[in-house]
């Protein structure tokens, strides 16, 4: 079993600790490449573990199966929240940093043992958090994702988080070494687009960090005694800014993710890199303002306040999510018509590979993202439509747009695509390969929808374990709801069923797969090459296909928008 | 030719942008300033707006301040309390709503005052007879928040709590009974 794991880390490098990537051409050193295996390792553990507890939580909430009771409930629902939105997220993210910094830049990563450090402390706060999350008792409550004070949370998960925030932060550091190496005496002017992405989500989350360790500190302090009251609206604006902001890193990692994936299996290309690093630099100013959405409900904020932050500052942010929108899908158009690859309006698109599971699972994800995660996004972050979003179960609907739909869908391609071009292992079976990006957004795709019009509709709350069947105590309960549930329970528990697939195939490719020769590119490369060869300039490339999607993206958007403010405005007077 | 691993070819910030793409970019801004404009606009000329006075408070100050105006107040049969004037306090406290269940008048524009005793609560609220006409508002323990309100529909309205606030959180309900006057 040693010798398995070992063998994981091992690859044929020259002399210098470098080889040369037969898919994507890179030069890749040994540090970067085990590094990026380490957290990307760890990445899908905490997918397991957060994950195993989706089960438990989807199959409670299915109230037509009820499976644990409310005081369980609480402390599952906190686990499936720490792993998934967090952990999973937060190890994947420093691989990509890696990937995106040392890997595209072909450098060494420097400072491996402060890589190291960060890792080891990352999972310290991580088990912590496990651990103080799972023996929660007596007068404490479960934190689940917010930790909200004054709720007496133990006081080892603050510290616990804090400790896993403190990590993140030192297992960052080596990429913003690379970044500063690079400006210092490395050839090019300009970084590469990926590691731009990458270094622009690596500021976003400083940002979040230092919120972070600020809202828990705030907690930690007040538990210890050392302070006797604490404001839950100024816990509750600081805390936003890592639990939003978090998931700002996401969506950063992902798109930068997005360019990378469609670039080396579908052969896209940059169409305008002004273009595309301009929406970056306003993601920089504008996302994390995003986190003013939490608190657009919220007594004590001002009108202005919340008007400005939670439209991102008149938009910027969203404005650049529909840039990205354009760019990446028009890259991919624009790069194959190059070589020739389908014609007509969406011959390009249709003639891609649809079989390879790396890139199905990131066209999935971009479009699951912007049609189901990004406008939900928006609607919700409406001063006026939040009174009928917040804290209902469309709001969950919401983040698992965003985070199973999209992030998850992505980093399980770049999962896919790590086990072939670092791990060198091919797919135990290339045809469940093939199907868990079909598989898994299919059923969650189903059941994210659900979750949204049972919010929507029914008004049926998040952080509950029963509402359809009964509330304990009176004779109303919302039962019209329990047809829409069923169906979210069917679809959830298949989309479960999904991720299953996708670690059997993950994990079992890792131990068991065949190793890939040298050279062997396991079909990953684009037809024609990365790179097309002349044609036209890129910004002649007629992109009329993608035009189109956007013009449908458009439509949706529009046509939600509207019903949500029809529904809005039957309801009585309220307000000042 | 550039991909996302290379460092862009020349003046790349020069390079001209596909017109569809410049097309895209107009359409998305202009969508981006009139979903802002319609947000703000209706802040003025709307009628659902989460907007009210608020005030910091001490938790036991606004348990005080609900339980003074439970005595003023009169009671139906059933014990439903009927607010004596244009105000309605609740208050929320692990796992019930103080102040409910009320009686209100349809038509008329109350100011409805929430606030916590312990620890924060979602103020979630709907009508029986219509399951999508529901509103959320988010309770804080140090803050009163005075929200006016005009129900235009009589019926009852039920309350639950949809903000996690300790085990016992599933059964936290309450009542309004609005009644044409």
């Amino acid at each position: 079993m040693l010798s398995t794991i070992t063998q994981l880390f091992d690859n044929d490098y020259d002399e210098e600790g470098f080889r040369t990537c037969s898919v994507t051409g890179l030069e890749i050193h040994r540090s970067a490449e085990n590094h990026v295996k380490l957290f990307g390792l760890t990445a899908v553990v905490a997918l397991v573990v957060g994950g195993s507890f989706a089960i438990t939580v989807a199959l409670t909430r299915w109230e037509f199966i009820g499976l644990i009771g409310e005081a369980d409930y609480y402390r599952h629902l906190s686990m499936h929240a720490w792993n998934i939105l967090v952990f999973w997220m937060v190890f994947m993210e420093i691989a990509i940093l890696y990937v995106g910094g040392a890997m595209v830049l072909g450098r060494r990563l420097p400072l491996t043992k402060l890589a190291k450090a960060g890792w080891i402390t990352m999972v310290a706060g991580a088990l912590g958090v496990n651990y103080f999350i799972w023996t929660t008792s007596g007068a404490e409550e479960a934190p689940l994702l917010t930790a909200y004070v004054p709720l007496n949370i133990p006081t080892g998960f603050f510290a616990s988080a804090i400790v896993f925030l403190l990590g993140a932060t030192i297992a960052a550091l080596p990429f913003f070494a690379t970044i500063w190496k690079e400006k210092r005496w490395g050839t090019r002017e300009t970084l590469p687009l990926v590691t731009f992405g990458a270094f622009v989500t690596s500021i976003i989350a400083v940002q979040a960090i230092l919120g972070g360790i600020t809202a828990f500190s705030y907690g930690l302090i007040w538990k210890l005694g050392i302070i006797e009251t604490i404001n839950s609206g100024v816990y509750r604006t600081l805390f936003w800014t890592i639990g939003h902001g978090s998931q700002q890193i996401n969506l950063l990692a992902m798109i930068t993710v997005w360019y990378f994936l469609t670039h080396v299996v579908g052969g896209a290309v940059v169409v305008s890199e002004k273009v595309s690093r301009s929406a970056f630099i306003l993601y920089l100013f504008f996302i994390n303002l995003g986190a003013a959405h939490h608190l657009m409900v919220d007594p004590g904020l001002g009108v202005g306040w919340k008007l400005f932050n939670t439209s991102y500052a008149f938009y910027g942010a969203a404005f650049a999510s529909m840039v990205h929108a354009f760019a990446i899908p028009a890259g991919l158009e624009a790069g194959r018509r190059q070589r020739g690859l389908g014609g007509g309006l969406f011959g390009w698109l249709t003639s891609a590979p649809w079989r390879n599971p790396v890139f199905s699972a990131t066209i999935f994800s971009i479009i699951l993202f912007g049609f189901v995660g990004g406008i939900t996004g928006v609607l919700m972050g409406q001063l006026q439509l939040n009174m009928t979003w917040h804290n209902t179960f469309a709001t969950v609907g919401h983040f698992h747009g965003t985070v199973a739909l999209g992030t998850t869908l992505a980093f399980m391609g770049l999962v896919f695509f790590v086990i072939q071009t670092m791990f060198r292992r091919d797919f135990l079976s290339g045809t469940l390969a093939l199907l868990v990006p079909y598989f898994y957004a299919g059923a969650m795709g189903i059941a994210t929808l659900a979750m949204i019009y049972l919010g929507i509709l029914y008004g049926v709350p998040r952080r509950t374990s029963s509402v359809v069947r009964e509330i304990p105590g009176t004779d109303f309960s919302i039962s019209a709801a329990a047809p829409l549930m069923s169906l979210f329970g069917v679809f959830a528990v298949l989309a479960i069923l999904g991720g299953v697939l996708f670690v059997l195939v993950a994990v079992g490719s890792l131990l068991f797969g065949d190793r890939l020769d040298e050279g062997d590119d396991a079909g990953l490369r684009p037809d024609g090459g990365l790179q097309p060869d002349g044609g036209e300039p890129v910004h002649a490339v007629d992109m009329r296909g993608t035009f189109g999607m956007c013009l449908i993206f458009m439509a949706t958007f529009v046509v939600l928008y509207v019903l949500n403010w029809f529904l809005l405005v039957q309801l009585w007077s309220i307000g000042a | 030719m550039s991909g996302p691993f290379d460092e862009p070819e020349g003046n790349w910030w020069d390079e001209p942008v596909n017109r569809r793409e410049a097309t895209w970019l107009g359409i998305a801004g202009v969508w981006s300033l009139a979903i802002f404009g319609w947000m703000s606009g209706f802040t003025r000329f709307g009628d659902q707006n989460p907007v009210g006075e608020t005030y910091a408070v001490e938790p036991a100050e606004y348990r005080q301040t609900v339980q003074e105006y439970k005595e003023e107040a009169e009671q139906t049969d059933e014990g439903h309390i009927i607010p004596p004037g244009d105000s309605v306090y609740i208050g929320g406290q692990r796992f019930n709503w103080d102040g409910l269940p009320v009686v209100l008048e349809a038509g008329r524009e109350y100011d409805i005052h929430m606030g916590a005793y312990d620890v924060q609560h979602g103020f979630s609220i709907r009508p029986e007879h219509s399951l999508s006409q529901q509103i959320n508002l988010q309770i804080l323990p140090d803050t009163e928040w005075v929200v006016p309100m005009t129900f235009e529909d009589s019926g009852t309205y039920h309350v639950i709590c949809n903000e996690f606030c300790g085990r016992g959180h599933n059964g936290m309900h309450g009542t309004l009974y609005v009644e044409e006057p």
